[in-house]
């Protein structure tokens, strides 16, 4: 991978993100990952909603779309849909991803749209100011938690496997060479590629993330095979040590395929006209 | 003899009534006659009782009629369930079923209308026929033919043609049936030219409903992605759209919800193609907040929003034009968008298109707010001009634009050109958040000012290039009725009527229903003393908007009411003739 090829996804603006926070990691793998893509720059688009994590698309020079809370996999799934030869990678927080947006996850993976979700999990709402997020451990407090959640918290990846999604990987933001690797993995992946990333935030978690990262995450070997889906599931429910590396694949049709075959099927009894379909209303 | 009429059929779910009607919807068509049909169910999910207002005539059908000419009831426990739709006309014809049990003094008719009732023994006639109880519609339909003096090689034709797929036998046996009550008539109904319909018979029409024509619209304009949610009554655009789309290479997706449509929708716009949703009511709720996404990053979309009953679940089956507001003002912050309303099913056609020929060059939501009644009704209407129908361009930016690409560009008219994912030097960040040119975030109070004031300068450039208004009646009125959408149509007839009368007064339908179009109120306003406003709406939606738009005559006349039935023509003209004539003031 040449340097100049990773400097042209740069843009001039710089990030607001405050020093420290893992999105910088983030960024920079997506920096790495589009650098070894060989897809010109106006064939990729990266979607977000809202929230720290989601300015990411306003620091690449690729086409971005910037949306709304918790809408990304929505208005992600209709710019793939509408020219399927880009490259889309959707990108969020914990929040947006699962809390707001998270009953988009299953339509998204039943459909196996071929795009990329990157989910980057702060275990907070960190633009929001520190509220407790879907992803924030039983009885910690933040703003909105007190005395503590009471909430359990969700975990991307079993969800992701139970949903049926084609791709399932879990990086963090402090491996940027090794989380680059995950996201090249999941965009030459046909179909949808979940990628659960832990990448803390400083402000309102302190060193909390960067703490699990070093206690609690180890990396699958070659004893674990992404094809076996029990393997998955097993690796997926370990507490104490969160697996990190590509947990699941499985090549399955895509969207577009389904939508290709149904389209030929369609016009395989022949494409009436417009003059045609007018007449079919006359008696 | 008559040249207009409107009948009425109510029956059980078993009854075939609706099949019944669309037959002769149908078989009037295929006569060149224009008809207009309106169909009524009870409750239930399935089967229970329906029932079908027609109105057949020689010239234009503008409304569903007032009072029935002909009434048929299958049986009269299911008529008395829609008898305020269907009251029947002062010596109206009734023809009913002989095996239906109620004693005469029973029926549910007003004495004071004196009806020339028939019995006619249909069930018995179908079971000869078919051994069991259904096919009644079908001898029904033989009867009514006969007595109106229909050609009947039109009709069988129709038949034919509409049984053709199930195969001759089922062919013959309607064919059997539809004879069997026509020679019944023959002999047994003497006195029967009181209902003979004497027309000439003319070029075939369409039978079409607002939403399918709307679709077909939607397929006219080359719109290649569409995502929607069912819900009533607009889930026939979402149906029809599934079957049309893939075959014209466009993508269709039954989305989660409307949030989901809706953004899928924005997304494929985004991407270059001409993208469209279609809901109702509370699906357009649900969209409120991408409503605002879509107008703050400037992205083309058209959102079909066919009202029913609100709020909340209403009555989800009926027509009412209370999303006005929602339409209008719906989302947070100041969002431009435009609200264009088809007034009919011809227009619902035209409208689809050109909504989206708005969205793409001004690139904003167009929201078509059709409306139940237009919707699920069928019309025969002529049929539709393809030589008219419009494609329209958005626009890109010129390869001199792309050496320091503003996608929000600042300009004049505030459309500014619209790159796309695969236009090399034209990336951009879409945003939902405030942005400068370039589209970069922003959270300067000058830069929002202008942003904002850029946004809105789209809809002025649109007002001054798209009079889209329907005027109707006298020049000189000093009276005025000024209405919408699905209105037109008892209001045009009521104008018309009033006229007859030697009544003057004058009407105005707006299609284009916001940005306000200045202008042409203006010049219709000016010489009225006096402006009747009517709406389907409890709170009166219309006229305050009307009211914060325009300056409207000191005198204002509201004829207001909920939703559930259609006006008639008859409650409008009242209305008018005693505005007109100085009647007493309600
Ligand atoms: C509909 C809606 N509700 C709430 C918000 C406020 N909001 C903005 S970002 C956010 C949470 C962000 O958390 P997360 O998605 O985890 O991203 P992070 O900031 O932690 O990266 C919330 C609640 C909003 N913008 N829109
Ligand atoms: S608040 Fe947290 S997530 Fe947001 S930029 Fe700062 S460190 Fe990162």
């Amino acid at each position: 991978m040449s340097d100049g090829s990773v400097k042209q996804f740069k843009k001039e603006v710089k990030p607001v993100w405050c020093p420290g926070c893992g999105n910088y990691g983030v960024l920079s793998a997506v920096f790495q990952a589009f650098g070894r893509l060989d897809v010109p720059r106006e064939d990729i688009v990266l979607v977000s909603g809202i929230g720290c994590s989601s300015r990411l698309p306003g620091y690449v020079n690729v086409y971005g779309f910037n949306s709304v809370h918790g809408r990304s996999l929505p208005i992600a799934t209709g710019v793939k849909l509408a020219k399927p030869e880009l490259t889309v990678v959707a990108v969020g927080g914990d929040g947006d991803a699962l809390s707001i947006g998270g009953g988009h996850i299953p339509h998204i993976a039943r459909r196996n749209v071929d795009i990329t979700f990157l989910i980057m999990d702060n275990s907070i709402y960190a633009l929001t100011k520190g509220q407790a997020s879907p992803t924030t451990p039983f009885d910690d407090i933040t703003t909105t938690s007190t005395y503590g959640t009471i909430d359990e918290p969700l975990d991307a990846v079993s969800l992701a496997l139970a949903y049926g999604v084609s791709f399932v990987a879990r990086g963090h933001s402090a491996d940027v060479k090794h989380l680059a690797s995950l996201i090249v993995e999941g965009i030459h992946h046909p179909g949808f590629a979940l990628i659960h990333i832990i990448s803390p935030c400083i402000t309102w978690r302190g060193m909390k993330g960067y703490d699990e990262i070093k206690e609690r995450t180890y990396y699958l070997d070659e004893r674990h095979d992404p094809a076996d889906k029990a393997q998955a599931v097993a690796v997926s429910l370990e507490k104490e040590r969160l697996p990190l590396g590509i947990i699941y694949r499985e090549r399955r049709p895509t969207y577009w395929e389904r939508i290709l075959g149904q389209r030929e099927d369609a016009k395989s009894r022949g494409v009436p006209s417009i003059e045609t379909l007018l007449n079919q209303f006359v008696p | 003899m008559r040249t207009d009429l409107t009948l009425g059929i109510a029956g059980s779910g078993g009854d075939g009534v609706i099949v019944a009607g669309d037959f002769l919807v149908w078989a009037a068509a295929s006569e060149g006659l224009y008809s207009f049909m309106l169909k009524s169910f009870g409750s239930q999910i399935r089967g229970g009782e329906s029932s079908c207002k027609i109105r057949v005539g020689e010239d234009p059908i503008l409304s569903q009629g007032d009072k029935l000419d002909v009434l048929v009831a299958f049986n009269w426990k299911d008529y008395a369930k829609f008898r305020s739709e269907l009251e029947i006309k002062e010596g109206a014809v009734v023809l009913c079923d002989s095996a239906d049990p109620t004693p005469d003094e029973d029926i549910p008719l007003p004495r004071s209308a004196h009806p020339v009732l028939y019995k006619i023994p249909l069930q018995q006639i179908a079971a000869s026929r078919t051994g069991r109880g259904p096919g009644k519609n079908m001898v029904m339909l033989g009867v009514l033919s006969e007595m109106f003096g229909f050609h009947a090689d039109a009709i069988q034709a129709a038949l034919r043609k509409r049984f053709q797929k199930k195969g001759d036998a089922v062919v013959d046996l309607n064919l059997g049936l539809f004879e069997a009550g026509a020679a019944y008539v023959r002999e047994h109904v003497q006195r029967r030219d009181q209902l003979i319909f004497s027309y000439r018979r003319a070029e075939p029409k369409m039978v079409i409903s607002g939403n399918e024509a709307l679709a077909l619209g939607a397929i006219a304009a080359g719109v290649g992605f569409f995502a929607g949610y069912p819900i009533t009554p607009a889930s026939e655009i979402i149906e029809y759209l599934a079957r049309l789309m893939p075959l014209y290479d466009g993508v269709w997706v039954q989305a989660e919800d409307e949030i989901a449509a809706l953004g899928m929708a924005l997304g494929a716009s985004y991407s270059g193609k001409r993208a469209m949703t279609a809901t109702s009511g509370p699906g357009l709720s649900l969209m409120n907040e991408m409503i605002g996404l879509a107008s703050l990053a400037e992205i083309p979309v058209v959102i079909v929003d066919v009202q029913r009953v609100g709020p909340s679940t209403g009555m989800p089956t009926k027509s009412e034009q209370s999303d006005l507001q929602q339409a209008l003002y719906g989302t947070h912050g100041d969002a431009p968008r435009v609200v264009l309303a088809p007034a009919d099913v011809e227009d619902c056609f035209t409208v689809a298109m050109d909504a989206v020929c708005i969205a793409e060059e001004y690139q904003l939501p167009v929201i078509i707010l059709s409306d139940q009644f237009i919707g699920q009704r069928k019309e025969s209407v002529p049929k539709f001009d393809a030589n008219r129908i419009k494609v329209c361009e958005r626009p890109v930016p010129g390869p001199g634009e792309l050496s320091n690409f503003k996608r929000y560009l600042l300009n004049e008219s505030g459309i500014s050109p619209m790159s796309f994912p695969g236009i090399k030097h034209g990336e951009y960040t879409a945003a939902g958040i405030e942005h400068d040119e370039y589209g970069n975030p922003t959270s300067s109070p000058q830069m929002h000012e202008q942003m904002n004031a850029k946004r809105f300068r789209k809809l002025e450039t649109l007002r001054r290039r798209w009079p889209y208004v329907r005027r109707y009646g006298s020049s000189g009125a000093e009276v005025g009725v000024i209405g919408w959408g699905s209105s037109k149509g008892a209001i045009k007839e009521a104008i018309l009527r009033a006229e007859e009368h030697g009544i003057k007064v004058a009407g105005l339908v707006p299609q284009l229903i916001y940005p306000p179009a200045y202008e042409d109120f203006e010049a219709f306003l000016k010489p009225l003393k006096k402006v009747i406003v009517v709406e389907m709406s409890y709170s009166a939606q219309f006229l305050k908007y009307l009211k914060s738009s325009y300056r409207l005559p000191d005198d204002v006349v509201l004829l207001k009411r909920s939703g559930g039935i259609p006006f008639t023509v008859e409650e409008i003209y009242r209305k008018i003739e005693q505005e007109v004539t100085g009647g007493v003031r309600v």
